[in-house]
């Protein structure tokens, strides 16, 4: 450690931002490293900005230091800067709590939050001194584990992951690393420590499978090669979420993160399943959290980290069930205390006036909607229960509290988009526009800006657009252009992204095993940092595919049929495919599912999972 | 009407001066974050902060001297206001109940003197470089003794005028107190102004010798030990 310590104290003020490569900060758990039995890295593969906004790893952080023996530490991708230096200075990869090199950990585990970081991973094992590939770590330790939301199709990082954990962590990384320390004193192999950890539920050994390809490329079987190795693994869900762990202190940063606030998890799932959302389908059920406990984990965080600002995180929060009631009860401490309270997922049509006015008084930056779609018909291939109506209404009030900025996320590519849709993103802006004028001079802000963004759609897995094509670049160009062609105030904004990033994104979320050697390839031709602009790649991808003879066309443009093997679909979300396929002929015929809320539409999952609203039992 | 929230309050406030120190690993905390920091440290005390009055009321607090990236120090100076007279130990041990490795708090006191009094800081630098100790002490020697120091200072753009770089002599502004070596390290004394009206970092000068020395830093730990009035009295 001390040897670390110097050396990268001699590169720091040489370096852009050094506190975020030092630790000390205020929660970081320090242990005395004689006395911990089980060391556990926690990775996350962006740098340190973007990492430590995310509520993920502050959970399973503070739920593994819990155990006194046991030590979780956090671990970021050094920015270019930083790396090269520690390259040149041989300096490994190192923990930020004890400064020690993670090659020596038990534990290495990365949380997968987009595809683009999968390089990423590649980049941190290598700086820390390992094999990237799996099969090329004979040592029990350190075993490399990873989590997260595209764990949910993991296949194109395989060859790098010693094993995976499907679904939510809190359980499975607990008896996971109970096991460890169960067979540490055996030393056994890391075969004979994955046979066991393969038994656990939710625990995923991507070795333990073999993948066989029919002659047209799509997948034909994937099969257990052990004795004992389950043939669909399922994930794993906090059925009682309200008395789940939730930690009662944070990392409090030195430097200004991308999200610096306190957040509370007041929900988990989502009652609506827009079709595109992978999010929507893969954290189902929606569950929720009791008011008092939201309301004594709120004061907690906020005492202990010193935070002014707490968000209600979750991927609906205005879908919680008794929001008004939940936001009269916080408001009570956060005013006393001056804390501001904010709300980052709010749908519109749950915006009474009442809310906007709750939310107003604490939150100024402007009102951000995403219908996703520009007219209704498409909104309702998605089942994006959107209505114009809606936005306008929210957007009336909005501008009579004197708001100012509108965001209108949209995405374009999206399965059965004419150009008519395309159009109407356009016009949806145009009409919010003149909404603004259209109100009193004197209750109005001074001025308008409207903002429209468009993303080009990326096909998940585990969402009714799963069996769906990406739309080719030039068409998404040529919409992005009937766009900004039909823009004609200035009050409009117009911004849209990259298509290469897209297209790579599509592969590397449905790809299979054979992406596995492209990631390897496109990484040591040094793709780093992907999702960064200013650091993709798109010419070194390109190279690293060919170099490896895979058509991106075939993972990016080709419908699959409905009975195609999924490279996925060893894998067990909960939700069936059934539904699935469902959801994508009505998607087809531009019928709406109703939410979880209105009622259960029996998607697979049984209420044992504890879901607010699901009927079906097992 | 719109009112700012606490306009009618006429709330009574008590002027704190608190000493800290920043060292080991929280000496790289820039200024800017260390304003965040406190600000939460601030909060997790509990201790009854003062609000500034107006619109936009925030937590009053002050640095009268900012502290280069790098260096440590016992000595750093932060002004609060409370609203109740609290013990001057039991603000400093509230405040020490939460907070990062480093950085804690050394004394409380009434402010004695205003901001600009500051004129002078003292710094300790041990400094190892890529030549041999005793010809970094004997270089040193020379570069102090020399009759002009001039070094690049970057100018602000002014109106009419880009930024741009100029040269000044910071020969005059250095105070040489005492300069010694052991086995590895050069150990210099310096006394620097500081404060409002002209600002020099010791990194200034260390670089000004390097490249009179056409020698390299390995390591070097800067500690500043005085803030000092332009009388030479300790700031109080
Ligand atoms: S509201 Fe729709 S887009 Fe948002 S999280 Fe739920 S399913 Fe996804
Ligand atoms: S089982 Fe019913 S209520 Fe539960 S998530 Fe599925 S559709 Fe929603």
């Amino acid at each position: 450690m001390k040897e670390i310590q110097q050396k990268v104290e001699r590169l720091l003020l040489k370096t852009q931002k050094p506190a975020r490569y030092i630790g000390g900060e205020l929660g970081s758990v320090i242990k005395d490293r004689d006395k911990v039995d089980v060391r556990f890295a926690f990775c996350f593969p962006d740098v340190y900005d973007v990492g430590m906004s995310h509520l993920g790893m502050k959970i399973l952080y503070g739920l593994k230091n819990q155990r006194e023996n046991w030590w979780c530490e956090r671990v970021f991708m050094p920015e270019k800067d930083f790396e090269q230096q520690m390259r040149e200075n041989d300096i490994p990869l190192y923990a930020l709590e004890s400064l020690d090199p993670i090659k020596d950990f038990d534990f290495i585990g990365f949380t997968l939050q987009y595809e683009l970081s999968y390089t990423n991973v590649l980049e941190m094992l290598d700086l820390a001194g390992l094999p990237v590939y799996s099969r090329d770590r004979k040592d029990l330790t350190p075993i490399i584990v990873g989590g997260g939301p595209c764990v949910c199709n993991p296949e194109p990082v395989a060859d790098f992951f010693d094993l995976f954990i499907i679904g939510e962590g809190e359980e499975v990384n607990i008896e996971l690393m109970e096991l460890y320390e169960r067979m540490k004193p055996s030393a056994p192999t890391k075969e004979e420590f994955l046979r066991e950890a393969a038994k656990i539920e939710g625990i995923y050994v991507p070795s333990f499978y073999d993948v066989a390809y029919n002659d047209d490329g799509t997948v034909n079987s994937i099969v257990p090669n052990r004795e004992g190795v389950p043939a669909k693994v399922r994930k794993r869900v906090i059925a009682d979420f309200d008395s789940v762990y939730y930690p009662d202190s944070f990392v409090v940063p030195f430097t200004s993160i991308v999200h610096d606030r306190a957040v509370v998890e007041v929900l988990r799932g989502c009652i609506r399943g827009c079709r595109f959302c992978q999010a929507g389908f893969i954290y189902r059920p929606f569950r929720e959290k009791k008011i008092e406990t939201i309301e004594k984990q709120t004061k907690c965080l906020c005492e202990q980290t010193g935070y002014e600002q707490v968000s209600l995180s979750s991927l609906s929060t205005s879908d919680y069930t008794q929001i008004e009631k939940l936001l009269d009860t916080l408001a009570d401490y956060t005013d006393s205390e001056r804390i501001n309270l904010s709300l980052p997922s709010l749908r519109i049509d749950k915006f009474s006036e009442e809310l906007l006015e709750k939310i107003a008084s604490v939150r100024k930056s402007g009102l951000t909607f995403a219908p996703e779609a520009g007219t209704q018909k498409l909104r309702d291939v998605i089942n994006k229960n959107i209505t114009e109506e809606e936005i306008m209404h929210t957007c009336k009030m909005a501008f009579e509290a004197g708001y100012g900025t509108v965001k209108l996320y949209f995405m374009l590519g999206l399965p059965e988009e004419t150009d008519e849709d395309v159009l109407g993103i356009a016009e949806l802006a145009h009409k919010v526009v003149d909404l603004y004028f259209a109100t009193p001079r004197e209750q109005r802000a001074s001025t308008i800006q409207v903002s429209l963004s468009t993303a080009t759609f990326v096909p998940k897995p585990f969402t009714p657009f799963e069996f769906e094509p990406q739309a080719r670049p030039e068409e998404v160009n040529r919409r992005q252009k009937l766009i900004s062609d039909a823009i004609r105030s200035k009050k409009i904004r117009f911004s849209y992204h990259e298509q290469k990033v897209s297209n790579l994104e599509a592969v590397l979320a449905r790809g299979d095993r054979r992406i596995c050697d492209v990631i390897y390839s496109a990484w040591k031709s040094g793709c780093t940092l992907d999702s960064w602009d200013e650091h993709f790649r798109p010419d070194l991808w390109e190279d690293a595919f060919n170099k490896c003879g895979i058509d991106r066309d075939f993972y990016v443009y080709r419908r699959r049929s409905y009975d195609e093997i999924m490279p996925w679909s060893h894998l067990d979300y909960l939700v069936s495919r059934e539904f699935l396929i469902s959801e994508n002929k009505k998607a087809h015929e531009a019928k709406t599912t109703r939410n979880c809320c209105e009622g259960c539409s029996a998607c697979g999952i049984t209420t044992k999972y504890g879901g607010t609203y699901c009927k079906v039992r097992e | 009407m719109l009112m700012p929230k606490n306009q009618n309050l006429i709330i009574e406030r008590w002027d704190y001066r608190l000493t800290f120190a920043k060292e080991g690993r929280a000496r790289y905390i820039s200024h800017l974050d260390l304003m965040r920091t406190m600000q939460r440290a601030i909060k997790r005390a509990g201790i009854p902060i003062w609000y500034t009055q107006g619109f936009n009321p925030h937590a009053y607090l002050m640095f009268p001297l900012a502290l280069s990236l790098g260096t440590d120090s016992r000595i750093e100076i932060l002004d609060i206001a409370l609203t109740e007279d609290l013990p001057f130990d039991e603000v400093v041990e509230k405040l020490n109940s939460s907070m990062p490795e480093g950085l804690y708090f050394v004394s409380a006191a009434r402010p004695v003197m205003k901001h600009t009094d500051i004129a002078f800081a003292e710094y300790i630098i041990e400094a190892d470089f890529d030549i041999p100790v005793e010809e970094a002490y004997e270089k040193f020697k020379q570069f102090i003794h020399q009759d002009v120091i001039e070094v690049e200072k970057r100018t602000k753009p002014k109106k009419g005028r880009k930024a741009g770089v100029k040269l000044i002599d910071i020969k005059p502004h250095i105070d040489l107190i005492n300069i010694s070596a052991d086995k590895e390290k050069l150990i210099v004394e310096l006394r620097l102004p500081a404060g409002g009206e002209f600002n020099l970092n010791t990194s200034v000068v260390i670089d000004a010798f390097c490249s009179f020395a056409a020698a390299d830093i390995v390591t070097q730990y800067t500690k500043r030990t005085k803030i000092l009035t332009a009388s030479g009295e300790n700031f109080l």
